[in-house]
């Protein structure tokens, strides 16, 4: 019944702990139990973006060296119940970690959890092949441009040498005015190359950046766009059909007002 | 019993023969692989074929080794029973063997019925047949021609044992890189398209591309 997903994407800073945090936020607004597992030991962020640092007891290595009971290590997010984080040291580094122990923890969070979503590191090396080892399938987040496509080939190549069969996409950070103009990539040129089912299309929005600093993730806000098209995502995941989102037409006065800085 | 006893690896044509300290248990075994394979020592590469003679382990061990194998990147299959014969027909039997074998793997074509993503390479004597795509970074390299179902976006080489009369057919032939015999073409900075599948082959000293139907 429950689901461990990996988000993952090969090439850093195109939004993979953004994302784990917004559907782990998103799936906990519908009321599903979900415990996020942050895998970048060492460069651990997930716990800023849910605004959960200052609660950290133990850590991901403490439970997985057996010194504490997983549920020790949990930390409970401060606006939703059911959402949960187990977050990672921050002092040791990847090799800290090995496949079978995740393994093992996740079999022991599906107990208790409906998702379970595995933020994976950038990379390739052992930290990727950690954090792909318990899941039940992946998804891969890219960006329209070049270079993150390009990573998000191999992953998904590597991924396939895994036996992680079930793939599935999201692009973030889409901007539509630049997709429309033909300056950036736009989906198809994406499916083309990368051939996998996408559920989800974010679009670039400054509320992520300060929702982002402020530790509350974009899809609890009801006016921003990139938060709706995660409320769609978590959605796709829950099994709905959800069309994706057409992006309006900048008019000539929202023009005006953007180069006017209104 | 020292650990290195419990399984042996000798090199062969093909790879590694694997095989085993008589009463040995599977788990000390597979305890005794995966600690090689962890160790990092570069000892098994990836893409090493390791061979074990047939009947030595249960289906299910073996199955099980087989994952564990192919988690690092390494080939792990069954070798063919050696027949026993008299020694001196042996050595000319293995010669001519050896000599069909190479005939028809040239002869034969690679059958690659999946996406190559980037990074993923096919290295072969023989043709290549892709049905799927060729992404940004994969490589094919094949002593034959190659024939791709779909768009070609990597590097590949053709006849690139020395057979200039190789060609590369594909659906969509947009390479960064053709390569064919010791011919190289790289793709045009402003990038071309056409509707048709596209063929390159050598005619003239140099590589050309023309429209074909199919």
């Amino acid at each position: 019944m429950s689901e461990v997903i990996v988000i993952t994407s090969g090439k850093g800073g195109v939004g993979k702990t953004t994302t784990t945090a917004n559907l782990g936020v998103g799936l906990a607004m519908r009321g599903k139990k979900v415990v996020l597992v942050d895998t970048d030991t060492g460069l651990r962020n997930l716990d800023l973006l849910l605004g959960l640092e200052n609660r950290i007891m133990y850590d991901l290595i403490d439970v997985t060296e057996g010194r504490v009971h997983f549920k020790k290590a949990l930390v409970r997010h401060k606006k939703y119940e059911s959402l949960f984080l187990l977050p990672t040291s921050q002092v040791k580094d990847k090799s800290a970690v090995n496949p079978e122990q995740l393994v093992r923890l996740c079999n022991d969070l599906r107990q208790e959890f409906d998702y379970v979503l595995i933020d994976c590191p950038a990379g390739i090396e052992q930290g990727f092949q950690t954090a792909i080892a318990a899941a039940d399938w992946a998804l891969v987040v890219t960006m329209p441009e070049i270079s993150a496509v390009r990573d998000a080939d191999k992953i998904i190549g590597e991924l396939g040498r895994a036996d992680k069969e079930n793939i599935k996409l999201v692009v973030n950070r889409i901007r539509p005015q630049m997709v429309e103009k033909g300056d950036m990539l736009d989906m198809d040129d994406i499916n083309d190359i990368l051939s996998i089912e996408c559920i989800g299309q974010i679009p670039d929005d400054e509320k992520v950046v300060t929702s982002t600093n402020r530790g509350e993730p974009v899809i609890s806000l009801d006016d921003s766009q990139a938060g709706q098209a995660y409320r769609n995502v978590v959605g796709r995941i829950c099994g709905e059909d959800i069309p994706f989102m057409t992006f309006p037409k900048e008019s000539f006065f929202q023009r005006l007002r953007h180069a006017l800085g209104m | 019993m020292m650990s290195e006893d419990i399984v042996k690896l000798k090199g062969t044509k093909t790879g590694l023969q694997i095989s085993f300290a008589p009463g040995v248990t599977f788990q000390a075994i597979e305890k005794n692989i995966k600690r090689k394979l962890e160790s990092g020592s570069g000892f098994f590469m990836r893409g090493t074929v390791v061979e074990i003679a047939p009947n030595l382990l249960r289906h299910a061990d073996w199955e099980r080794l087989r994952v564990l194998f192919r988690r690092h990147g390494i080939v792990f299959r069954m070798s063919k029973p050696s027949v026993d014969k008299p020694a001196d027909s042996l050595l000319e039997e293995a010669a001519k063997k050896k000599k069909k074998a190479r005939e028809r793997e040239v002869e034969q074509m690679v059958v690659v019925d999946r996406t190559l993503r980037g990074g993923q390479e096919i290295r072969t004597e023989s043709s290549v047949l892709v049905c799927g795509n060729v992404n940004p970074g994969a490589q094919i390299i094949a002593g034959g021609s190659i024939d791709i179902r779909g768009t070609c976006r990597g590097l590949v080489h053709a006849g690139a044992f020395g057979n200039s009369k190789a060609f590369i057919i594909a659906d969509r032939l947009m390479p960064m890189q053709i390569r064919i015999a010791n011919f190289i073409a790289r793709s045009p900075d402003q990038p071309e398209t056409s509707d048709k599948a596209e063929r390159a082959s050598i005619k003239d000293g140099q590589i050309v591309i023309e429209p074909i139907e199919r």
